[in-house]
């Protein structure tokens, strides 16, 4: 059994984020912790698999026992022998350019020899499906692979736990439903699973208990029904175009990732932009927000050809959000980064600027101003990325995967701000795979494949088509929001 | 947008012992500091224009990185012809027209010294960026073991050449990030030229650090560091070929040491 008994954890002395906590996973139990943005949940993870207090500084007390022996015991090396983590990112725990040299990196620092490495690395990939992979690079492989790859080279030592952090915020729908498959398979071999996710409905169904971490104490996850649920900002009038592309392509190098899109969005629509890892869709958001140029065809936006725009006139109209919330932050106080647009674009004023900072309270990070915005957790974060690029109200918002890494109140932030955009006449394109979102809040959604769009129509049609075609899971997810 | 690292591929450069492409590179540094002339620095970076060639690499001369290398080297050969004003006098940039000028004059050691310092610029950039494309880290990684060179200090190398082509498409991310934002990179001032560099090195470099912090705990839970040996999977050889490639590198080096010790004062007179 891995547990943790009676854990507090502060870094630098400051506020402790987990308090006295008691948890435990068997063997061959799948255990979900969820919470709010910043509750906890990681810092939890890393305890448990020993790198707070051994790498990480702060105050520790209470212990934490792997099969009885506690974990002060045992060196980090020891300890990544009988738990290991896979953290949020798959892209930064990848060392090496090869799956094979990345499964193979734990075996050959223990010393194996060449024949026992092979024959572990070659039951590991075969563990997650993934034996067809052996020879390719690292870099060339999908948000599911490398995701997969990770889990692969953690399970190659033969650990009795693990730990995944988010396991899937990169994933596509048919990513999750593989996890879920190799998740169930190594539950079968007797491993306890900590999951760590907050998208509940991804991974409810291979759950044995699902535990939420609040305030640093872990209780049972109840499912909160008093919360009233967002106000939808579907629009029953739909307006003019306010974008709309001719034949768009464009190609990184020789490989055409957006191949003659034709699409319009007009004023009160929300669109929902599904597709799987790698079929175009941040790309087409890149040059329907004129950051990429095309490589056939034209974009127009408000009737005015994107070409003929400069960076700051399109930035007027428009706010695209990115993924990663690390790119899109560049001042040095949250307060400066939520101000960062109006000063661009020489929009500063007092009205403004009061403006901008009850945003910044609905965002819920008003009380963090003064921080640096590096500092805030992944979910403060994106919802800073957010609250940023809308301050000067613009027209379109264009947002990838906003919801990834956000709690309750974070994604009520940001369908609210979908809602203020679009009813203030203006329209959203939402690249996302969460098909409760998509049923309820958007009024069309577009599905893209190998850089074209397959279907664009009402949600509940495109979904429905979408099984029809073999795709059922992009809308098999259950209701937990 | 092109990406900068390892290409896959089954050429005989591809093929060579990884530590003797290092050793490789390294002598043709030294050789051409050693002997710096124009014209030798010229005959190798041909040498090096056919490797690109021979290991299947595109050079894509006119695009992104190698553009830039490229017009950085026009750059510095033009401002060499400008502050080397002795030597045999060629002619003027800007002609004598009326009361003006002339101005700007052009000597024959100033075009000497342009092309000595512009070529030896491609050089070192394009033999590097092949040195790159064509060594698989992980069997340099093996291969310098073999040196018994401390596998800790070998994967700071391994882990640099895999991050490559990831902070190459991050730098891609924070520049359209900054367009979003209707941020566009301005050098008028010193002022705006430090936002400029903050806006692009702050989360380039955040995001850097927190790769590192990700990958040390990834590497720490596969056991990174367990002893002081650790065991391969790939390894790298050494055959005929490599011996055959090493004479030849030698020989490179011993006949630039001859040449600057004027042993061949009739080949010099063409190098």
């Amino acid at each position: 059994m891995l547990e943790a008994r009676n854990v507090t954890f502060s870094y630098d002395s400051g506020k402790r984020v987990l308090d006295s906590l008691d948890f435990r996973v068997k063997p061959g139990e799948i255990v979900v912790i969820t919470g709010p943005t910043g509750s906890g949940k990681s810092t939890l993870a890393k305890c448990l698999t020993g790198f707070i207090p051994t790498s990480i500084p702060g105050e520790f007390s209470g212990s934490v026992i792997i099969d009885e022996t506690e974990i002060s015991e045992l060196n980090l090396m020891e300890v990544a022998q009988q738990v290991a983590l896979v953290q949020q990112d798959p892209e930064s725990q990848v060392c090496t350019l090869q799956v094979s040299d990345e499964v193979a990196f734990g075996p050959e620092n223990y010393g194996h020899n060449q024949e026992e490495i092979q024959s572990m690395v070659d039951s590991s990939l075969k563990a997650v499906g993934s034996e067809h992979l052996t020879h390719r690079r690292t870099f060339e492989l999908s948000g599911g692979e490398k995701q997969r790859l990770i889990i692969a080279s953690m399970i190659v030592s033969q650990p009795n736990y693990l730990v995944l952090d988010e396991p899937t915020s990169s994933l596509d729908p048919t990513g999750v439903l593989q996890l879920r498959t190799i998740l169930e398979d190594l539950k079968k071999q007797n491993k306890g699973i900590v999951l760590i996710e907050h998208n509940l409905s991804a991974v409810l169904t291979i759950a044995d208990r699902v535990l939420v971490v609040e305030g640093g104490k872990i209780h049972p996850f109840e499912q909160k029904t008093d919360k009233k649920a967002t106000k939808s900002p579907k629009s029953e009038e739909i307006g003019d175009p306010i974008i709309s592309t001719q034949n768009l392509s464009f190609s990184y190098g020789n490989q055409r990732v957006v191949k003659e899109v034709n699409l319009s969005a007009h004023i009160g629509e929300v669109i929902a932009l599904m597709g799987s890892n790698g079929s175009g869709k941040t790309t087409l958001l890149g040059l329907l927000g004129g950051l990429l140029t095309p490589e056939t065809g034209s974009v127009h936006l408000t009737n005015k050809s994107l070409e003929s725009m400069n960076a700051k006139d399109i930035a007027r109209v428009t706010a695209t959000v990115f993924q990663n919330p690390n790119h899109q932050i560049f001042e040095r106080t949250v307060w400066k980064e939520q101000n960062l647009v109006l000063e661009s674009l020489g929009l500063t004023s007092s009205d403004t600027l009061q403006q901008s900072e009850a945003l910044l309270k609905r965002a819920g990070i008003e009380e963090m101003k003064d921080r640096n915005p590096f500092s805030l957790s992944h979910g403060q974060k994106r919802r800073l990325n957010v609250s940023s690029s809308i301050v000067h109200e613009p027209k379109l918002l264009l947002l990838d995967e906003p919801f990834i890494g956000q709690d309750w109140e974070g994604c009520e932030f940001i369908i609210d701000a979908v809602a203020k955009t679009v009813n203030g006449d203006g329209a959203a394109i939402i690249v996302t795979h969460d098909p409760v979102f998509v049923k309820e809040y958007c009024s069309r959604a577009i599905f893209m494949e190998d850089g074209k769009v397959l279907l664009d129509g009402e949600p509940s049609a495109v979904l429905e088509r979408l099984e029809s075609l073999g795709h059922e899971e992009y809308s098999m997810e259950v209701k937990l929001r | 947008m092109t990406r900068f690292g390892y290409v896959q591929n089954d050429s005989i450069l591809h093929r060579l012992n990884p530590t003797l492409k290092l050793f490789s590179l390294i002598v043709l540094m030294i050789g051409i500091v050693i002997y710096p002339s124009w014209r030798l620095s010229g005959l190798l970076l041909f040498g090096v224009v056919i490797g690109f060639w021979a290991a299947g690499v595109k050079l894509r001369l006119t695009k992104g990185r190698t553009k830039f290398v490229i017009l950085f080297s026009i750059l510095l050969f033009l401002v060499q012809i400008l502050v080397t004003t002795n030597g045999i006098l060629l002619g003027y940039i800007i002609p004598q027209i009326g009361p003006i000028g002339p101005l700007f004059s052009i000597t024959d050691f100033g075009v000497e010294r342009g092309l000595a310092i512009s070529i030896r610029f491609l050089l070192l950039i394009f033999s590097s960026m092949l040195f790159v494309s064509v060594t698989d880290p992980t069997l340099l990684a093996h291969s310098l073991t073999k040196l018994r060179i401390p596998y800790r200090y070998i994967f700071s190398l391994v882990i640099a050449l895999r991050f490559l082509p990831l902070f190459d498409l991050e730098n891609h991310a924070v520049r359209m990030s900054q367009r979003a934002r209707g941020i566009t990179p301005e050098v008028t001032g010193l002022r705006k030229i430090i936002t400029t560099i903050q806006y692009t090195f702050f989360p380039l470099l955040v995001s850097a650090l927190s790769r590192v912090d990700s990958l040390s705990m990834s590497m720490d839970g596969r056991g990174f560091g367990y002893s002081r040996d650790r065991s391969y999977l790939r390894k790298s050889e050494w055959k005929g070929r490599d011996t055959l490639f090493f004479i030849l590198t030698v020989c490179i080096l011993a006949f630039c040491i001859l040449l600057a010790m004027d042993y061949f004062p009739e080949i010099a007179i063409f190098l």
